[in-house]
């Protein structure tokens, strides 16, 4: 396995996402001090032929924990703080500062996603103060607030299939699916008996979610029968899954990257789901994506101060190569 | 702190998911040398668990009795009979002598023959690794075919700091007057003269415990650690009887906010605290060497190949920084360079000279002691050297591939010593 990687001394990654415009561009949103003080870096990346050469570095007074591409403008991007802050960036200027920054949550903003359905272009952020905030691509103002989690939100996730619906995971075990036009929470499914750290949308099936916990497993959940997930849960993990991805080329197959190192492959319709373990972290794994220009090609960032880009073997080996 | 008590909750234990774990990584780069029936392969390799020193399950334990424990599981284990030994050489710094007495009576704890000699070395925190050296050079030189390089350290029934009887003329050569100053002030001249910040201390130290604590709760240490039953009084004065398997010093609950709380332990305005210093602690560990010829009639295991080993001397007044010049020199006489390295484990006396050393060399910081160093798990002094090796060779060998493997540290007055180790596959 070929792994190309990034080096940010000094700063620890928190999540990492590829450019919907350009297959060789990539953010990473990092932190000082672990996150837990310090200012924070936006890494705005791009992949070379031997390797990750910074096209430019973002700086902000505080530890930034999510990124979000545009989907409407390739040279923007969007970050949460541990400031409450969400920031507009644009890669392409020399500014050294942000576009816009607006202050709304009370609490670290630790989620940030740009919306993907035709003919709507909002983002949505998630807070430790638990609530979630829909806004309009400029940053204005917040357009609404949802409130229900009973816990600090770790994830919010749009669907890629229904307009104006998201999902959130939550410290507080639950799963929760609201509809952003009538302001309301739709769904809410205990879905793990620990906090939920991550969730994510299936890109071929539109009632398919996943989430990752606390308890170290990876549940998937059809949200017309929340009662029990679709398939047991897959374990593995030895710590708890700090982010959940599916696959944008493979129905079934989805990556989990955790507190134990180690990021994992899973393909959920298999006996034995497990497809391969990736053990080139020496510290938490907080950060991953799936290229969506590259088939199987993955991202990765953890505290260990570097970001990866590999194409796993399990998903080189033909199984998964082709569209659904 | 909030972030820190949220983080912290991430990490609590589910005992049902552990296990399972499977290890891939890219095949080793370095070119695997020819193997010469002369090499010095390292057969196995066994430590105990380090205790607090004074505090600590092995306080009132001797260190004979350490040594004897992992003497008697290296060879055991194997199932090699202790006459096939050509020679025992352990390291060790604060008994009287080295402690050559302490040396031989715990080879008769040990059920040795007395016709196997042992012998004692003290080349301080190096001393582990220097007994390594030494049986390795009595191999190379065919005087020994098989040999046990040990190392032990009581610091709680010793102290440091009485010097011996030295000159008085000492005071008109700089360097000799250099030798005296305390290990504190040599790390907080390291961290002054090369700009080590305390934020990086603390947060290597931070990294120092997640890790050690992390490999703790993973059972990465199960194989490595011979399980010690001994005697300990506690503050009633009761005496109870304990097993101990487990590393005392790490700390799960470090943070940066906690460590920067604590004040300066050398000088005021000082960087090096208690909280980013290596840990005064007990402990033994063994490792048992032999020629590839030997090695192969015998047919004991291969856990490692030694490929190079170099002592350099180093300013005393900043003696911290030896590693930046003994690993070069290992490095060289090995004919590799650091990225073909999978493992540095590199003595944390204190972080300010660790952090130093690393950022000197360019080496990841991913590929530093990644199951924690002596900033969480103690230095027993003379021990260290020896247990480096044997954590490191078990690390490799749970990586499961071939790979390459470098042990050093920084040497009071002023030296640092490195050793190349190639773990062969499995």
């Amino acid at each position: 396995m070929k792994v190309k990687v990034f080096r940010s001394p000094g700063r620890h990654g928190y999540a990492v996402e590829g450019s919907p415009f350009i297959p060789t561009k990539l953010a990473c949103a990092t932190s000082q001090y672990y996150g837990i003080a310090g200012s924070g870096t936006l890494l705005i990346l791009e992949e070379t032929e031997s390797g990750i050469a910074l096209v430019k570095s973002c700086e902000w007074s505080d530890g930034l924990f999510d990124v979000a591409w545009s989907e409407t403008n390739e040279n923007v991007l969007a970050a949460g703080g541990g400031d409450g802050s969400l920031q507009l960036w644009d890669s392409s200027s020399n500014h050294s500062a942000p576009l816009r920054v607006v202050r709304e949550h009370t609490q670290e903003v630790y989620s940030v996603h740009w919306s993907q359905t035709r003919g709507e272009n909002l983002l949505v952020s998630g807070s430790w103060d638990q609530t979630a905030k829909v806004w309009d691509p400029t940053l204005s103002k917040s357009l609404t607030t949802l409130k229900g989690h009973e816990g600090v939100i770790y994830s919010t996730v749009w669907s890629p299939h229904i307009p104006g619906c998201f999902a959130s995971a939550s410290g507080d075990g639950t799963l929760r699916v609201w509809d952003v036009k009538s302001a309301a929470c739709r769904l809410a499914i205990p879905a793990h008996k620990s906090e939920i750290l991550s969730c994510d949308w299936c890109k071929y099936d539109e009632h398919i979610v996943v989430t990752g916990a606390v308890d170290c497993s990876v549940c998937v959940w059809d949200l017309r029968n929340p009662r029990q997930p679709v398939c047991p849960p897959l374990v593995g993990h030895s710590y708890a899954i700090r982010r959940v991805k599916f696959s944008p080329f493979s129905r079934t197959v989805l990556a989990s990257c955790s507190y134990d190192f180690t990021v994992r492959f899973w393909d959920y319709s298999r006996s034995q789901p497990l497809l391969e373990t990736v053990e080139h972290h020496s510290e938490f794994v907080c950060g991953i994506d799936f290229s969506l220009h590259i088939p199987n090609q993955v991202l990765d960032c953890s505290w260990d101060e570097t970001v990866k880009i590999y194409t796993p073997a399990c998903l080189t080996a033909g199984t998964h190569t082709a569209g659904p | 702190m909030h972030r820190v008590k949220v983080i912290f909750g991430h990490l609590a234990p589910y005992p049902s998911e552990v296990g399972n774990r499977s290890v891939r990584s890219n095949p080793c780069g370095a070119r695997a040398p020819a193997p010469a029936p002369d090499d010095v392969l390292i057969v196995h390799g066994r430590r105990t668990a380090i205790g607090k020193a004074k505090r600590g399950s092995f306080k009132d334990t001797t260190p004979d009795e350490l040594l004897s424990a992992v003497m008697k599981a290296v060879v055991t284990d194997v199932g090699l009979s202790p006459d096939k030994l050509g020679d025992v050489c352990v390291g060790n710094v604060l008994q009287p002598g080295a402690g050559a007495l302490v040396a031989r009576i715990a080879h008769f704890l040990s059920d040795f023959p007395e016709a196997v000699p042992v012998y004692t070395v003290n080349r301080q925190c190096s001393s582990g690794l220097q007994a390594l050296f030494n049986i390795a050079g009595a191999i190379k030189n065919g005087s020994i075919n098989l040999g046990l390089a040990c190392g032990v350290e009581s610091m709680s029934l010793r102290d440091m700091g009485d010097p011996g009887n030295v000159s008085s003329r000492l005071v008109d050569y700089d360097k000799a007057r250099a030798c005296i100053v305390p290990m504190g002030i040599t790390s907080e001249n390291v961290a002054e003269r090369f700009g080590i910040s305390r934020e990086k201390q603390d947060a290597f130290a931070v990294s120092s415990h997640q890790k050690a604590d992390r490999a703790q709760r993973s059972g990465t240490f199960a194989r490595e650690i011979v399980p010690v039953t001994t005697r300990v009084t506690d503050a009633e004065g009761t005496e109870h009887t304990v097993t101990v398997v487990k590393d005392e010093g790490v700390r799960a609950s470090t943070t940066l906010a906690g460590l920067g709380k604590l004040r300066a332990a050398f000088k005021p305005d000082g960087s090096t605290t208690a909280g980013n210093s290596s840990q005064v602690s007990d402990g033994a560990a063994a490792v048992l060497l032999g020629r590839r010829s030997t090695v192969e009639a015998l047919g004991l295991p291969v856990l490692g190949v030694l490929r190079a080993s170099a002592v350099v001397g180093v300013p005393p007044d900043m003696m911290g920084i030896g590693p930046a010049y003994a690993i070069p020199a290992a490095l060289e006489q090995a004919g590799l360079n650091v990225a073909d390295i999978d493992i540095f484990e590199i003595n944390e006396a204190f972080a300010s000279q660790a952090v130093y050393c690393v950022e000197k060399l360019g080496i990841p910081m991913d590929r530093v002691n990644p199951n924690g160093g002596a900033i969480a798990l103690g230095h027993p002094l003379g021990c260290t050297g020896a247990r480096m090796v044997v954590t490191l060779l078990h690390e490799l060998r749970r990586r499961g591939k071939r790979g390459y493997g470098v042990v050093s540290m920084c040497i009071g007055t002023g030296m640092g010593a490195a050793a190349v180790i190639e773990y062969p596959g499995p």
